[in-house]
């Protein structure tokens, strides 16, 4: 029998990446979009709705996160248990901070469901360079497919079932990439900027073992991996929001800048919330949600990071 | 050879599960529970578990060496602690393994394998005689009645029933659904898991509410009394020795449990492994021989039998626990290290349980089972008919859960990943069903008065403060009705359940109660008056009931209260 196409959702640049990963690896893809903005090739078929979908057995999530709830009921309805779902977004949901997975397990029949989180960016998955990344799910099975559906000689996917940890530490990058981008408008030169995203992951990952993720994913691919390649420059959008919200750019002007920041921002509130709720200390990222809000001034905010009591590391 | 000692003897017979001759045993008819055909079943089952035993760890060579070793090495361990006639016994036949064991051919370590599994496998088989099962629904409420209330029993012989203990035992939920789906599929059942009693107790609801009996691995601890011996082994219960390390007995166990489910037996599982220490609800599910049931569907699956398995979970909520003193200290003293196995505890000691009854029976609902709905291996909800329903309100077939492109397969990998996710369901059941009883509402307000009064101390330093703190009744009364009220809010949203005693009488008489349920009872004075006062005596006790309460203390707390309620929660701790 030959292999199920790929099924992908969303047509943005991370949606286009993965379909064209899906075309190196040999597969087939189905791209379902409102807005596919590119045409397809012999192996990327543009689909009109989500009913077509059902023909894959894996199928992507490339989506804004507070997209992801809709669009799952609206799939759900064509799908059974016998489709793995993963998503790439990087967002927590609710006041509890559920992972995506979470949503997408209570809005469609499927259970076989994962995360793909790390270094991966939309370009590099588009032209083949280097990359890689990990993909979490307690299934093996939906680790080994998203292997074979998009891993190469030019993609490197680890694997491991923490997703919990995973989904976390992805949304915690989002939001330190910001910051460091905060602190780079501000010009806080690189021993500051490795302070600050050391101490913020060190808080990123006494929260996500907190919902039960485990520490050492925050050490690898999802965590410092991903958090490594934003400080490099891979041209992702967090760190150009992040210094516009350091020039107190106006909010509705830095919302163009790449789509990701109004996710960023709710996150930031939210982990900083949970953070308050749960008495967990987390200096870094109470600071970075009350920056991005506009609650503190940004001035201040820098202070107050660089003035916080040192203790044992 | 010296004859075996006399005590070796008598322990011999009195563990030893006796049964009734088989010949004239009465005939399984159609429409009985599965468990009725069992006898005729158990040599086909043990065979079974042998076969699938050797056919995993014989496959390998390095497998079958290395878990015969360790079997080997484990029980060796275990035996020489152990020390009794009994362990010098089988100690010999193991060292005597482990010697040879280097020189053995393949085939002679497979003819090992294969007979220490049956004798594991006979070990763990239990055995079902409709007679006795006839017997105890006849014996068991005028026994559990006549142990409670003795004076009663007569009546209740006239009345021609057994509604005292009707009233001491209620039993809520879809128990009409429940009735159903025991006819289309297998159920397995999963509840709390708060006192040795629970088995005994949901064994006599499930009787009493007309639903099928369930087969249960009960710990072998249970066997060592000759009467309950009898009956738990007569009425399907297969014996779980939590002694025994060896990978090979804890994967014929788990082939025994799988087999048994997928055969279609209503099987009782309690997941969350031993007895709440702390009393609160379990939250970290493990689900341990419960995940079994994934396994027994995915091989029913994948051979074309298409019988649906529902996940039932229940929760036990008692006004007072048989073991509460044992186990709180045992919590507060082991502070994650509790012991896995108590033998010395209130339910050995025959003294205990007949105070703890006979303070049971002037209580009316002194345990409340409630019945959860239903789920499927994969989470899903179930309707009426027994069909999986997706979010969408459509049917989805479970079959598709372990199917790749169509085809059932069996993937351990990929059921652990269900069991999982199943855990998780099951605990956020466990804290919507649960039943908030009047003994634990008044032991939070008056341990959360102790926090209050002590706020600088931590959780050991109060737990000291014995006849220190005192609160005013009028207070405690005002703050029961009110976080009464609260917890019926939270119902009314579906987050909890409020007991019917807590719902119906006054705030006044719900203290009284719970001031002299506890001191007929508990060798240890909980709380007592002193003149307007109640004065708080064994802060221990108090937080082992008022744990229950844990996942609502916050919105319980008034403005004055809160800083107290969260000081509650922070300590947390495990359950």
């Amino acid at each position: 029998m030959s292999a199920p196409p790929i099924g992908i959702i969303g047509g943005g640049n991370f949606g286009w990446g993965l379909a064209h990963a899906v075309e190196r690896a040999g597969r087939e893809a189905l791209l379902w979009s409102r807005r596919p903005q590119r045409a397809g090739t012999e192996h990327i078929e543009l689909v009109s709705g989500p009913g077509a979908l059902a023909a894959a057995e894996l199928i992507f999530f490339a989506v804004p996160s507070p997209y992801v709830a809709t669009i799952a009921r609206e799939l759900g309805v064509h799908l059974d248990g016998g489709h793995f779902l993963v998503h790439i977004s990087r967002g927590v949901v609710g006041d509890d901070l559920l992972g995506l997975t979470q949503v997408l397990r209570s809005e469609t029949p499927c259970r076989r469901v994962g995360a793909l989180a790390g270094p991966l960016v939309a370009d590099a998955l588009i032209t083949g360079a280097p990359s890689g990344g990990v993909v979490a799910s307690r299934f093996p099975e939906v680790r080994a497919a998203v292997r074979e559906a998009l891993g190469g000689p030019a993609l490197r996917l680890y694997s491991t079932d923490d997703v919990t940890g995973a989904e976390f530490a992805s949304t915690a990058v989002g939001l330190f990439a910001t910051a460091i981008g905060f602190a780079q408008g501000h010009g806080l030169g690189p021993a500051a900027q490795a302070m600050l995203a050391t101490r913020a992951m060190a808080e990123a990952a006494r929260i996500g073992v907190v919902l039960g993720g485990k520490h050492e994913t925050f050490m690898g691919l999802a965590g410092f991996g991903d958090l490594l390649a934003a400080v490099a420059g891979d041209d992702r959008p967090e760190l150009a929001i992040g210094r516009a919200i350091a020039e107190n750019q106006p909010l509705e002007q830095i919302g163009s800048i790449g789509g990701t920041y109004f996710e960023g921002l709710e996150s930031a509130g939210r982990i900083a919330a949970y953070t308050r709720r749960v008495k967990l200390h987390a200096p870094v990222i109470t600071l970075c949600a009350a920056a991005f809000a506009r609650e503190i001034p940004a001035e201040e905010a820098v202070a107050a990071l660089m003035s916080r009591e040192v203790g044992e590391e | 050879m010296l004859p075996p000692p006399m005590r070796s003897i008598v322990h011999r017979l009195l563990s030893r599960p006796l049964r009734l001759p088989a010949i004239l045993g009465p005939r399984p008819r159609p429409g009985d529970p599965q468990i009725f055909r069992f006898n005729s079943e158990r040599e086909q089952i043990i065979a079974e578990v042998v076969r699938r035993t050797e056919e995993y760890f014989a496959a390998d060579p390095k497998r079958l060496m290395y878990a015969l070793n360790e079997a080997g090495h484990a029980e060796i361990r275990r035996l020489s602690a152990q020390g009794d006639a009994e362990a010098d016994q089988a100690l010999g036949s193991w060292r005597r393994l482990v010697k040879r064991l280097g020189k053995m051919s393949h085939e002679e370590r497979t003819e090992s394998l294969r007979a220490i599994s049956r004798g594991m496998a006979e070990d763990i088989a239990g055995n079902f005689d409709a007679r006795v099962y006839k017997l105890a629904t006849r014996l068991i409420p005028g026994v559990l009645t006549a142990v409670m209330n003795p004076m009663g029993l007569p009546n209740q012989l006239l009345a021609g029933g057994f509604s005292q203990l009707d009233a001491l035992i209620s039993a809520e939920g879809p128990l009409d659904k429940l009735r159903r789906l025991a006819q289309i599929g297998t159920l397995v059942l999963v509840p709390t898991h708060s006192s040795n009693l629970d088995s005994v107790a949901l064994g006599y609801v499930l009787m009493r509410e007309n639903l099928p009996p369930v087969v249960y691995g009960a710990g072998k601890n249970l066997f060592s009394n000759p009467l309950i011996s009898f009956f738990m082994h007569n009425l399907g219960a297969y014996r779980v020795d939590r002694r025994v390390s060896a990978v090979l007995y804890k994967e014929a166990l788990k082939t025994y449990s799988c087999l048994m489910i997928e055969r279609g037996y209503h099987s009782l599982f309690f997941p969350g492994g031993t007895r709440s220490r702390s009393n609160m609800i379990e939250r970290k599910l493990k689900l341990g021989l419960a995940g079994t049931a994934v396994e027994a569907f995915s091989r029913n699956q994948a051979r074309g039998l298409h019988r649906p398995v529902f996940f039932v979970p229940a929760t036990l909520n008692y006004a007072l626990v048989l073991e509460a003193e044992t186990l709180i200290e045992d919590h507060l003293k082991g502070a994650g290290q509790a012991r896995y196995i108590i033998d010395d505890d209130e339910f050995s000691r025959v003294d205990r349980v007949y105070a703890f009854m006979t303070k049971l029976v002037t209580l009316r609902s002194a345990l409340v089972v409630r019945f959860g709905d239903a789920m499927d291996p994969f989470c899903n909800p179930v309707d009426d008919e027994g069909r999986s329903i997706a979010p969408s309100g459509q049917p989805v077939d479970p079959g598709s859960y372990v199917s790749r492109r169509g085809v059932a397969t069996v993937d351990p990998a990929r059921d652990a990943g269900y069991t999982r996710e199943l855990g998780d369901a099951i605990a956020r059941v466990y804290q919507r069903e649960t039943v908030i009883i009047w003994t634990q509402l008044v032991a939070h307000v008056l341990y959360r008065h102790l926090v209050f009064a002590t706020p600088e101390l931590d959780l050991f330093s109060r737990q000291r403060r014995r006849g220190e703190v005192a609160m005013p009744r009028d207070q405690l009364v005002r703050e029961v009705a009110e976080a009464r009220d609260r917890l019926l809010f939270a119902e009314a949203e579906g987050r909890v359940r409020v007991g019917p005693v807590l719902r119906s009488q006054s705030p006044e008489r719900i203290v009284s109660e719970a001031l002299s349920a506890w001191r007929d009872y508990h060798t240890k004075i909980v709380a007592r008056e002193v003149g307007d006062d109640v004065l708080i005596e064994d802060p221990n006790l108090l937080l082992f009931y008022q744990n229950r309460l844990l996942p609502w203390a916050e919105e319980l707390a008034t403005e004055e209260t809160l800083a107290a309620a969260r000081s509650i929660v922070n300590q947390g701790g495990k359950a």
